[in-house]
């Protein structure tokens, strides 16, 4: 065989000359043997095979030099140091709602105790909520036992200042929330170890982990300062009505962002598992109720957009109405003949359950349907209850689902229908995340820009001249549906007059355009306690309240008329530095 | 030509060899040095790391602490209490075009009675 055989040339050069070269190696002993110079034969299979290591040690080496100069030394993958395992949550102002901080858990090291009594003593002096007894449990171990966890420095240093030996901490990450009961419902728990069990620490559990990872906070949609006077105020009502439980809800029409929401009784997330499971309902999310009249406002809206019905159309209430089985009467009885406005304003039964009728069964339950009241609310959170409904639309069920008995809501999925009514007729999620500004979603068209302007007008005119008197605030135009639902009580079988759900749904302000900002308040009491039960009595004041204590954070600006006075100078009062019911407080 | 490269002597000693004996010892040197430097620059980038890291978990606490004291339910019991402060009243706002109406509504200065002081 020679180099012509293995390169013809068929083949392209730059091959040819490869295969030659090849060829020449591969035959250079050969040849050397050949020629009788056997030494030279052995220097070149020497030569060969060194010049390979050779070219392997440069390769290496340079890769070596490459890897140790170049390398990402140092760098973590991206981690940003420090950065929590679960991201900060934060307010829509940037203010701290969750944290994940370091602390310590404390174990004993027995082999290093030289005197238990000793370390016996300097632990429960400097950890005032050990007990003796886990000590001693930790202590009796053999080698080396866990004894308490979640150690904040200041605590830690306090053991270390003792000096004992054979005491070992080690740092573990903790949720902390900063706030302490503040928005707990909203902004959820998490369980030892990071499980995280509700609220927004659940429903973002994926936004969470991947911000932490980056060192970004999740900023939630509520704002502390509107969450705190809520809460306020839905505590003072519920320390005046004692009700089995209440909910307060304050939205943004337009963008579906929850801006506050409570669920009373509350607890306090860094300390969960002393909570009561009545405590940690979430009530504006995983509790459905009869709503009572605030329903109304739908029953009329639909009249308003189907155009069976406008503000000044009639309806008959001098007499009981007969419906089905059943006679339907009205709680805040006029016996007259009622205009549309009437109806709402008085909250008539009667009125609304000839609107309904008028309207027709299949309209209404298809109305219904598109306002969301018939399924879950949308919105992130999983404790989002699903409603119960009629499970038919009869003109008996009809009648009762107008104002509002025969369905069971969750307030969530209230204020979301409610939303679709005042935000110029456009179905929009709920959402627990802060939203761009300008954000507006194109939600699915549930009822005219005409109706919400229609609606705006007749729900001022509740808080004007009806039964949501008690709920105005000056200048802010508020609008807004009483509703008082009986509850089933299953000892009676039977709905109970003693046991009630008294709500108040407003808005405000209702002036202006219809892509005016506009906010949803709800404070709803579950069965509250006293002579009148009423959502106009219980839940109507607390309204007009937070909304006179909200609008300057919401930017919502006053226009006072004549009706409330004029502003006035008022002399500055000097402080008073020792009428003190306060006292400095410690940190964390 | 092969042969001449190979046989090739300087004092004795092939070239060839003292070629490869540089070329390692130069490679050896030189990665020592690289790895021995880089390993430095990563121990101090470490040191920083940890640093900020701590530095980090500073902030985070005390972050967490003025979160705790800035409590809304805290501030006003405490602006409550210290500074006889309570929420403002609608009908004490007002907007800058309204102020000269709020102070032409006000009382204008009243005279006061004069009294004469006899001076010894």
């Amino acid at each position: 065989m020679s180099i012509a055989d293995l390169t013809p040339q068929r083949y392209p050069a730059p091959w040819r000359w490869i295969i030659e070269r090849v060829w020449r190696v591969e035959h250079a002993f050969e040849r050397a043997h050949a020629d009788g110079r056997a030494e030279n034969d052995t220097r070149i299979r020497i030569f060969v095979v060194m010049s390979l290591f050779a070219v392997g040690f440069v390769v290496m080496s340079l890769g070596a030099v490459w890897s140790a100069t170049f390398a990402h030394a140092g760098r973590t993958g991206g981690v940003v140091a420090g950065a929590p395992e679960r991201a900060d949550l934060v307010d829509r102002e940037g203010r701290l709602l969750a944290v994940n901080l370091i602390h310590y858990s404390l174990s004993l090291d027995l082999k290093d105790v030289w005197s238990r009594r000793e370390t016996k003593a300097g632990l429960l002096a400097a950890l005032p909520q050990l007990t003796p007894a886990q000590v001693d449990r930790a202590l009796a171990a053999k080698k080396r036992a866990f004894l308490v966890g979640g150690l904040t420095p200041a605590e830690r240093a306090r053991v270390h200042a003792l000096g004992l030996p054979g005491i070992i901490f080690e740092p573990e990450e903790r949720r902390v929330y900063p706030l302490g009961p503040l928005a707990a419902h909203f902004i959820g728990y998490t369980e030892k170890g990071g499980v995280s069990l509700a609220g927004a620490e659940r429903a973002l559990q994926a936004d969470i982990l991947k911000a932490g990872a980056e060192g970004k906070p999740v900023p939630l949609s509520i704002d502390v300062r509107v969450q705190a006077a809520l809460e306020e105020e839905v505590s003072a009502a519920a320390a005046e009505f004692h009700p089995n439980g209440a909910v307060g809800i304050i939205t943004n029409v337009h963008t579906g962002e929850i801006l506050a929401m409570t669920s009373w009784p509350d607890f306090d997330p860094n300390f969960q598992q002393r909570a009561t499971p009545d405590q940690k309902l979430n009530r504006a999310a995983a509790s459905v109720f009869e709503m009572g009249s605030t329903f109304k406002a739908f029953t009329v809206a639909i009249g308003l957009d189907t155009r069976v019905a406008t503000p000044d159309s009639t309806y008959d209430a001098r007499t009981p109405l007969k419906m089905g089985y059943r006679t339907i009467h009205d709680y805040h009885g006029t016996n007259r003949i009622l205009t549309l406005r009437e109806v709402f304003n008085h909250s008539s039964n009667i009125g609304t359950a000839l609107l309904a009728h008028a309207i027709g069964n299949a309209q209404l339950a298809k109305y219904f349907a598109a306002f969301g009241l018939t399924r879950r609310a949308q919105v992130e959170l999983i404790e989002s209850a699903r409603p119960l409904t009629p499970k038919k639309w009869d003109d008996d069920d009809i009648a009762s689902v107008s104002f509002g008995h025969g369905i069971n809501v969750s307030p969530l999925t209230l204020a979301q229908a409610m939303g679709a009514i005042l935000n110029g007729g456009r179905m929009v999620p709920l959402t627990i995340r802060r939203m761009p500004v300008g954000y507006r979603p194109e939600g699915e068209r549930v009822v005219s820009e005409q109706t919400t302007l229609s609606m705006l007008q007749v729900m001022r005119g509740n808080v004007v001249e009806g039964t949501g008197r008690k709920a105005d605030a000056p200048g802010l135009s508020v609008g807004g549906k009483t509703g008082t639902g009986e509850k089933y009580d299953p000892t009676i079988r039977g709905y109970s007059s003693i046991k009630q759900v008294g709500s108040f749904a407003a808005v405000f302000p209702t002036d202006g355009p219809v892509e005016a900002d506009r906010y949803f308040v709800l404070i709803l009491m579950d069965e509250p306690k006293g002579g009148i039960r009423t959502g106009g009595w219980v839940a109507a004041p607390a309204v007009g309240r937070t909304i006179d204590r909200i609008a300057p954070f919401l930017g919502v600006s006053r226009h006072m008329t004549p009706a409330y006075g004029a502003p006035t100078l008022i002399a500055a009062r000097a402080a008073a530095p020792t009428a003190v019911g306060a006292t400095p407080e410690s940190g964390l | 030509m092969m042969s001449t490269v190979l046989n090739h002597r300087i004092r004795g000693f092939r070239t060839l060899n003292i070629v490869f004996a540089a070329t390692l010892l130069i490679l050896a040197v030189g990665v020592n040095l690289a790895k021995t430097i880089a390993g430095r620059e990563r121990n101090e980038i470490a040191r920083v790391e940890a640093d900020i890291g701590k530095e980090n978990q500073r902030i985070r606490m005390l972050e967490a602490e003025v979160a705790h004291l800035e409590q809304p339910e805290r501030l006003e019991r405490l602006a409550r209490g210290y500074l006889a402060m309570a929420p403002v009243a609608a009908r004490q706002e007002a907007s800058i075009d309204t102020l000269s109406d709020v102070a032409t509504r006000q009382p204008g200065p009243q005279a006061v009675s004069t009294v004469s002081v006899m001076i010894p």
